[in-house]
């Protein structure tokens, strides 16, 4: 199915390649003056502390070998991860039910949207109440962040599925769960990854905000203590990687939207 | 047949289950330590208490100032920067793949370098809420600046269009309804910039009533707290969809 969106876009990208490479140069440029205007503002105006480009390339071979670096990042993106994965499995089961369900839906609408549009960092000092000043209160938070997203979305999907599908399966005999497997699952994929992209990003900021008020090791901390030491620069690195996670979350799902689900980024454009 | 159902029935059922609610939680709350959660009675009694004494008027108003003042610079600078990417084409292909990047960076990270490099007055929170919410406006006026076809500003150009008649009837329609959805977006973000600014930077505001029930193990005012954001969080992100309703039909015509 994915075959023709591919001939597609090398089609496309045959058409287009002189515009491409120039357009890559005016980037890199781009990123260029980005960091030199950066630097010469720092200079001229900042105190001397705070992270300009040169410095922060000079303190990066170390920040990079050291181990409480590799340490902090690795207990905030494994609570990322494992967040994640809690939200994602919890968040299909209650989304499919919501989106399915009147009863569910009645019910628990008001309180989804609700916790949904509840800016997710008012709950530290709940979270910390219950779960201490540890890393389940962090779990917690990026659980909590991720959760209602994918509920929202799944429960979009769940109640989109095209009802001709679920008559085409009830005059097969197909049983509640074929339909659930074959039918209604298969055609929310698409929301689902609407949802858990922007899980992602929220998984992220929560598991940092988690971080600086309960005071757990990870990259949040490791900012906090870093700039509150007046190392900016050292700062800084951790602030690279963490932008650098959230940006392959949003690279890794819109990739796997187009390529897996070609037909769908297709219609979302309008062609 | 959601269309069919009628007002009266929406709403009872909204009722029916903010009472099953209250009632699950009044039941939780009697088998629970009250260290944990306070029954829905006291909490409500303590949301009135807030109310009546005025505290809670005066945290909302500190707080919604800090909001719009933030929010609103966020707007200016994220629809004009994301107008002059949709004229420019040469500064959208430079800079549209630094902004999907700032876009995806989680903008908290930068909340310890705001607090050493500025302090922690009015200015730097209401830095903290712009931080959050302009880069949704900005990606997605970006975004709506890429779906304009480059035919339709041909056409202008060869009808003799003044540089203002083209942003008035091509740029701004076909850009704003997706700059409304970056404003509906970055609402949500926004909103929870300013908890953060006001956790992380100085106490203020609903975020300086939430910290500080927690911190006096004062449980009804922290559940109240609670409650009294989300229901701003509902009411000002019911309002960014609306307005971004209000305004997709527009989206329609460009297809």
């Amino acid at each position: 199915m994915s075959a023709p969106g591919i001939a597609l876009e090398a089609k496309a990208g045959n058409g287009l390649r002189a515009t491409v490479t120039s357009d890559g140069a005016i980037r890199v440029a781009a990123g260029v003056v980005i960091l030199l205007v950066w630097e010469i503002l720092v200079r001229i105006a900042a105190p001397p502390y705070v992270a300009r480009p040169s410095r922060i390339i000079m303190v990066f071979p170390d920040v990079i070998t050291s181990g409480p670096f590799w340490q902090a990042a690795g207990a905030t993106l494994a609570a990322v991860f494992e967040g994640l994965a809690i939200a994602f499995v919890a968040g299909t089961v209650v989304g499919v039910a919501v989106g399915r369900l009147r009863l569910a839906d009645r019910l628990l609408q008001l309180y989804i949207s609700g916790l949904f549009a509840m800016p997710m960092v008012a709950i530290l000092p709940l979270v910390s109440l219950w779960f201490g000043y540890t890393s389940a209160g962090r779990l917690a938070t990026v659980v909590f962040a991720a959760f209602f997203s994918i509920v929202v979305n799944v429960a979009d999907g769940a109640r989109a599925v095209p009802p001709e599908f679920i008559e085409v399966s009830r005059s097969f005999r197909g049983s509640a769960w074929t339909r659930l497997i074959d039918v209604i699952l298969p055609s929310s994929v698409p929301y689902l990854l609407a949802g858990l992209r922007l899980a992602a990003g929220r998984a992220l900021i929560g598991a940092v905000v988690a971080e600086f008020f309960m005071s757990i090791e990870g990259l949040g901390f490791f900012i906090l203590f870093q700039t509150r030491t007046f190392h900016h620069n050292e700062a800084f690195v951790a602030v690279a990687l963490l932008a650098g996670a959230g940006v392959l979350f949003e690279f890794a799902l819109r990739q796997s939207t187009a390529r897996f689900l070609p037909w769908y980024r297709r219609g979302e454009r309008g062609g | 047949m959601r269309s069919r159902e009628t007002l009266l029935i929406r709403w009872s059922t909204y009722a029916a289950a903010l009472t099953i609610g209250a009632a699950l939680w009044q039941l939780a709350a009697a088998h629970t330590n009250p260290a944990f959660l306070s029954s829905f009675t006291t909490t409500a009694a303590r949301v009135v208490e807030y109310t009546m004494s005025g505290v809670l008027t005066d945290a909302l108003a500190s707080s919604l100032a800090l909001f719009f003042t933030g929010f609103f610079f966020a707007i200016v600078f994220g629809v004009g920067i994301g107008l002059l990417l949709a004229r420019v084409r040469l500064l959208r292909v430079a800079l549209e793949s630094y902004i999907m990047v700032l876009y995806a960076t989680p903008m908290v990270a930068l909340i310890p370098f705001i607090l050493s490099m500025m302090g922690f007055g009015f200015v730097p929170k209401a830095v903290v809420v712009f931080l959050f919410a302009i880069f949704p406006i900005l990606y997605n006026t970006v975004e709506g600046a890429r779906s304009i076809k480059p035919e339709l500003i041909e056409v202008a150009r060869s009808f003799r269009s003044s540089e203002w008649a083209i942003w008035r009837d091509v740029l701004v329609p076909y850009t704003l309804p997706y700059a409304l959805t970056g404003i509906r977006q970055g609402v949500g973000r926004g909103l929870v910039g300013m908890v953060a600014a006001e956790f992380f930077l100085s106490a203020s505001g609903i975020g300086q009533l939430i910290m500080k029930s927690g911190q006096d193990f004062d449980i009804p005012g922290l559940y109240g707290a609670i409650i009294v954001i989300t229901i701003l969080g509902v009411v000002l992100i019911s309002l960014g969809r609306a307005l971004e309703n209000r305004f997709a039909a527009w989206r329609g015509l460009e297809r």
